[in-house]
């Protein structure tokens, strides 16, 4: 009985914490600092896909793009694209990294 | 036990096809184009995707009665013939004449690198104290037009010598470069021209790997000039959404050496027309 109370009191409790975090993450309106931020690390994420080959059309595209949006002070945009860049610096080096040994496709038959 | 002895016999297949050499890399691919285009005689893939595609090969055959890139062959027999400022000219850097196409790409031991036709005109005018021509788009491909012109029936037979281990590199990275899932379509060269060849990409044919580099450089309608393979090379990394690597890196001579490979014994009949 006891354990089922702090464990329900728990569970509150994490539900508050994240309830009040999501509510302060959607409230917050992103600065420069923060744009700045995102951007780096989506240079860096860019930087080690292109490492290994990996870099996708449109990545320095979009960090091009959050660099314009930052300097004319729009920076949730900024944030955004940077994301959008960063997801794909992380993809494009975990598909290199995932292929490093060549594998010969079934279909074709020696 | 029994089991045991299976997935040993089947990691043994494995390990051999993973490392199989050009000779047999290129009969698996024919095998497999033949299963699934039979009627298709073995010299009519030199005609890339109009081995496949009979109703381009009327418009391409029309094309042909007056060839878009004679021009350009023209402009490369000058280009051939013009001494440079220091008096040399190209054909004393290639005294076997012009008509040498089928020498390319080739393992060069002294630099330790795959050389391609491209490279090895620039080195020729760099030696000489010329500025080296750009890799994609311009004059470059007068002067290789006039050269494919020349070797025209020249058979295509990529050697991979067996002295020098870093040539079988040279060539197992072009492989694993033609069958690495790239970009953010995660398409490889294997998924369009290899798995998919004769299927459309909207309104176009996937053309097949083998037969891919005999018609270089290109008249395409969509560029609406001759360019180089490598130009295509970018291409088509641009169109699968993956950044496209330098023309003339390591990488990209790599798979070119890989692929003229897989297309020995064919004909050379560039420079040749394309959509």
């Amino acid at each position: 009985m006891k354990i089922k109370t702090v464990l329900a009191m728990l569970v509150l409790a994490f539900g508050l914490l994240a309830g009040s975090a999501a509510v302060l993450a959607g409230g917050m309106k992103a600065d420069a600092a923060m744009a700045a931020d995102a951007i780096a690390k989506a240079e860096a994420a860019r930087k080690q896909a292109a490492s290994v080959n990996g870099e996708w059309r449109d990545t320095g595209k979009f960090i091009k793009q959050a660099q314009d949006a930052a300097k004319a002070g729009e920076y949730d945009k900024a944030v955004k694209l940077a994301k959008k860049a960063e997801a794909e610096g992380r993809l494009g080096y975990e598909q290199q990294v995932s292929q490093s040994e060549l594998k010969i496709p079934s279909y074709l038959k020696y | 036990m029994k089991k045991i002895l299976i997935t040993l016999a089947l990691l043994a297949i494995t390990a051999v096809t993973a490392q199989a050499g050009p000779e047999e890399d290129r009969m698996a691919f024919i095998k497999y184009y033949k299963a699934k285009f039979p009627s298709v005689p073995m010299e009519e893939y030199a005609n890339g995707v109009y081995a496949i595609d009979p109703i381009g090969r009327e418009n391409w055959e029309a094309i042909e009665e007056f060839p878009p890139y004679e021009p350009f062959i023209d402009a490369g027999q000058a280009m051939w013939e013009k001494p440079f400022a220091n008096g040399k000219g190209y054909k004393d850097c290639f005294p076997d004449g012009p008509a040498m196409a089928d020498k390319y790409p080739s393992w060069d031991k002294q630099q330790g690198m795959v050389v391609t036709l491209p490279l090895a005109l620039n080195q020729c005018l760099e030696a000489n104290g010329e500025k080296p021509l750009k890799y994609k788009k311009g004059p470059i491909n007068n002067i290789l037009a006039y050269v494919a012109f020349q070797s025209r029936g020249k058979v295509i037979n990529v050697e991979v010598p067996k002295d020098d281990p870093r040539a079988m590199a040279a060539y197992e990275d072009g492989k694993k470069f033609y069958f690495t899932r790239r970009g953010q379509l995660n398409f490889s060269c294997a998924s369009c021209h290899l798995q998919n060849a004769g299927l459309r990409v909207r309104t176009e044919i996937l053309s097949p790997t083998v037969g891919h580099v005999t018609g270089w450089p290109v008249y395409r309608s969509k560029w609406g000039t001759v360019g180089t393979l490598h130009r295509r090379f970018s291409g088509c990394n641009n169109n699968i959404r993956a950044k496209a690597l330098k023309a003339q890196g390591e990488e990209y001579r790599n798979l070119e050496y890989f692929l003229t490979a897989m297309s020995n014994g064919l004909e050379l009949n560039g420079p040749s027309a394309r959509k």
